[in-house]
């Protein structure tokens, strides 16, 4: 599946956007996590940290770590605070 | 002994230069705290809902608060308030910094401007070496060498006559020429939204200059300087590392990918040149430094270099001048912005009418054949005719609904505006529970005393397709946003409260001595609401007032067919949120 980063994830991953693959929220999070350290502030365990939060194909924002994941699914991961 | 406040209000008559204090009881600030709370109270007792607001009649109100002057982070706010002359509706507008202690050091906890000066004029108010207990010194003096002035230049000059220590409030030359939604600037930030400099230019009023010496004293100082620590703390966390690193101007991107980038008088919803308008690019080819209010430990003030000036960008600017506009020239919406900050214009109001005569131009409305989207130079060009309310500009100076109730066909369906306050950057059809918000504001379109679009950005709704159940969420986002209007504390800590009245309760009590609970100032909160609404219905509001511009209702965003927002639905939105507010 495809993951894209906006804003501080962007910049603690040094990436906009990478591959992977997951059955589940929960199983990418930590698979990030474990691939990419300066994630740390950003994940906790199998979760997101409640600033930030996480978009399944840009139609709805899911949290639970186990919400499926399929190949062609896109997660967009940003700060929760939308505003400005 | 009163704790946190002065417990009086200073009225200044620039007609005649007669200053008196008004008493504030105990009950009344309880009651609405103060900044906007506060202002709006003080506005409906003076009859100001009635009154022309560019009329020596009307009433400008800077309120200040009971943390001002306290160690919590990002309490060095003020509000201006006032009956908008683009609205015709409540108007509170929030700036910070030194500003407000220094205001409130005067001994203080508000100030009306009422009447008109017989010229142009700078209101010097003064505590320094006046004795404890002891009214201000308070006189008119001429600023005449300061007419056409930017707000800048305003200040520098002011501070250079009357003495560093003072703190100035100022509007520019579009203040002067009563452009509606002319700014309030101090220290280069701004009370931007609702044309409160208009009212004060009305009122011949260049600049207000303060130079205070009385703290209010606080009731718990010690638990007081330990919530302070340890809200400071907080503050450094990830709740606010979007503002701290990148600043607003990160929702670019974000705003982009979801469809919900405001672009071209709000004919799309994704903008092909967002990337180069993104702090990411901006960044990585510009100098740039942050800068922080007084008694903040945040620093959202992102200050990129163009010329031999640097100007703080935001997304609302970013948007307003580049997307909405078409305009993805990072240089010239940088100058644009920079230009707005100087004359004392709303940049979201600016680049809201601007990009709705541009599409005026294009469907042959409009005679300005220079107007295009896209046109950085036409852009700064029209921003210059504003300010001066020459040509154009002077059409433009009014604001999107006035300027569509002359260009006429049916550009009141185009012009981006609820109650005639341009729309900030959050597309209505692809973020419906913002819609509502925008729908229903007091104030007209306004993402700062409404964060709805938080709930759109959760999953708490469907953002393209809202039910009833928005409802109560956006209503708690407002009553949220009333409250730190009125403590006042910065909206970007929002994040790191995990319960905000509650701890809100703390500090405000640490301050006052109140034995004040989180549900009373929820309470406090919807009356603080309620109040802006009475002052609206004094002014003359109807029901009909609240919802959006037909363009919203009617057609689909293009680049997202899912986001449609019919007639019916926001009806229905908006009659929930009647119902539940009571009204």
């Amino acid at each position: 599946m495809h993951v894209e980063f906006f804003g501080v994830p962007r910049d603690r991953a040094g990436v906009s956007e990478l591959e992977v693959h997951a059955e589940t929220l929960g199983q990418l999070l930590g698979m990030l996590a474990a691939r990419m350290p300066s994630l740390s502030e950003i994940i906790e365990r199998d979760r997101l940290h409640p600033a930030f939060v996480a978009n399944l194909n840009g139609d709805r924002f899911v949290t639970d770590p186990g919400t499926p994941l399929g190949a062609d699914d896109c997660v967009l991961i940003l700060s929760a605070d939308a505003g400005g | 002994m009163r704790f946190g406040y002065h417990g009086c209000a200073l009225r200044v008559d620039v007609s005649s230069g007669r200053a008196d204090r008004l008493p504030l009881s105990d009950s009344l600030l309880r009651a609405c705290l103060g900044g906007s709370g506060l202002g709006t109270r003080l506005l409906l007792d003076a009859g100001a809902a009635e009154a022309d607001p560019l009329s020596a009649e009307s009433t400008l109100v800077f309120a200040f608060s009971p943390l001002v002057g306290s160690p919590l982070t990002t309490s060095a706010k003020f509000a201006v308030v006032s009956k908008s002359p683009l609205t015709g509706r409540i108007n509170d507008s929030l700036a910070s910094s030194g500003f407000a202690v220094a205001g409130k050091g005067v001994g203080c906890d508000a100030l009306l401007i009422t009447g008109q000066a017989p010229e142009l004029s700078v209101i010097v108010i003064d505590a320094a070496g006046v004795e404890d207990g002891a009214a201000p010194i308070v006189r008119l003096e001429s600023a005449a060498e300061f007419r056409g002035a930017t707000c800048r230049d305003t200040e520098e000059g002011l501070r250079a006559r009357l003495g560093a220590t003072f703190r100035i409030a100022s509007i520019g030359p579009a203040g002067e020429r009563l452009v509606r939604y002319a700014t309030i600037s101090h220290d280069g930030r701004h009370a931007g939204r609702g044309g409160s400099g208009a009212v004060l230019g009305a009122k011949r009023i260049k600049a207000v200059a303060v130079r205070g010496k009385r703290r209010a004293e606080w009731a718990r100082p010690d638990e007081l300087t330990a919530l302070s620590r340890d809200l400071s703390k907080r503050s450094f966390g990830p709740a606010t590392a979007k503002y701290r690193e990148l600043g607003t101007a990160t929702n670019m991107l974000v705003f982009n990918r979801f469809g919900s980038l405001p672009t071209r008088n709000f004919q799309q919803g994704t903008f092909e040149g967002a990337e180069s308008l993104s702090p990411e690019t901006l960044s990585a080819t510009r100098a740039k430094t942050r800068e922080s209010c007084v008694a903040c430990t945040i620093g959202c003030e992102h200050i990129y270099t163009v010329g031999k000036l640097g100007v703080r960008v935001e997304y609302e600017s970013l948007f307003a001048l580049g997307s909405l506009c078409g305009v993805s020239d990072a240089d010239a919406v940088l100058r644009a912005s920079q230009r707005c900050d100087a004359l004392g214009i709303d940049t979201i109001s600016t680049g809201g009418t601007i990009a709705f005569a541009m599409e005026c131009v294009e469907r042959g409305w409009l005679d300005a054949p220079w107007l295009t989207f896209g046109s950085g130079e036409a852009l700064l060009r029209a921003i210059e005719l504003i300010g001066a309310r020459e040509g154009l500009g002077d059409l433009l100076a009014e604001g999107s609904r006035r300027a569509a109730g002359r260009i006429g066909h049916d550009s009141l369906a185009i012009a981006p505006q609820v109650k005639g306050l341009e729309i900030p950057g959050y597309e209505p059809r692809a973020l419906q529970t913002m819609a509502l918000g925008f729908a229903v504001g007091a104030r007209g379109a306004d993402h700062n005393r409404s964060g709805a679009y938080e709930v759109d950005f959760s999953d708490k709704v469907d953002r393209r397709h809202v039910t009833l159940d928005a409802v109560r969420h956006a209503i708690d986002t407002e009553d949220k946003a009333a409250l730190m209007d009125s403590l006042i504390l910065c909206k970007f800590l929002r994040g790191v409260f995990e319960d905000f009245y509650g701890e809100s309760a703390v500090m405000l009590g640490a301050v006052t001595g109140w034995d004040v609970t989180g549900d009373e100032l929820r309470e406090t909160a919807r009356r603080i609401v309620g109040a802006k609404r009475e002052f609206n219905l004094r002014a003359g509001w109807t029901p009909a007032e609240d919802t959006l511009p037909e363009r919203f209702l009617k057609t689909p965003l293009p680049n997202d067919p899912e986001a449609s927002l019919s007639r019916e639905r926001l009806d229905a939105l908006v009659a929930e949120y009647h119902r539940q507010r009571g009204w």
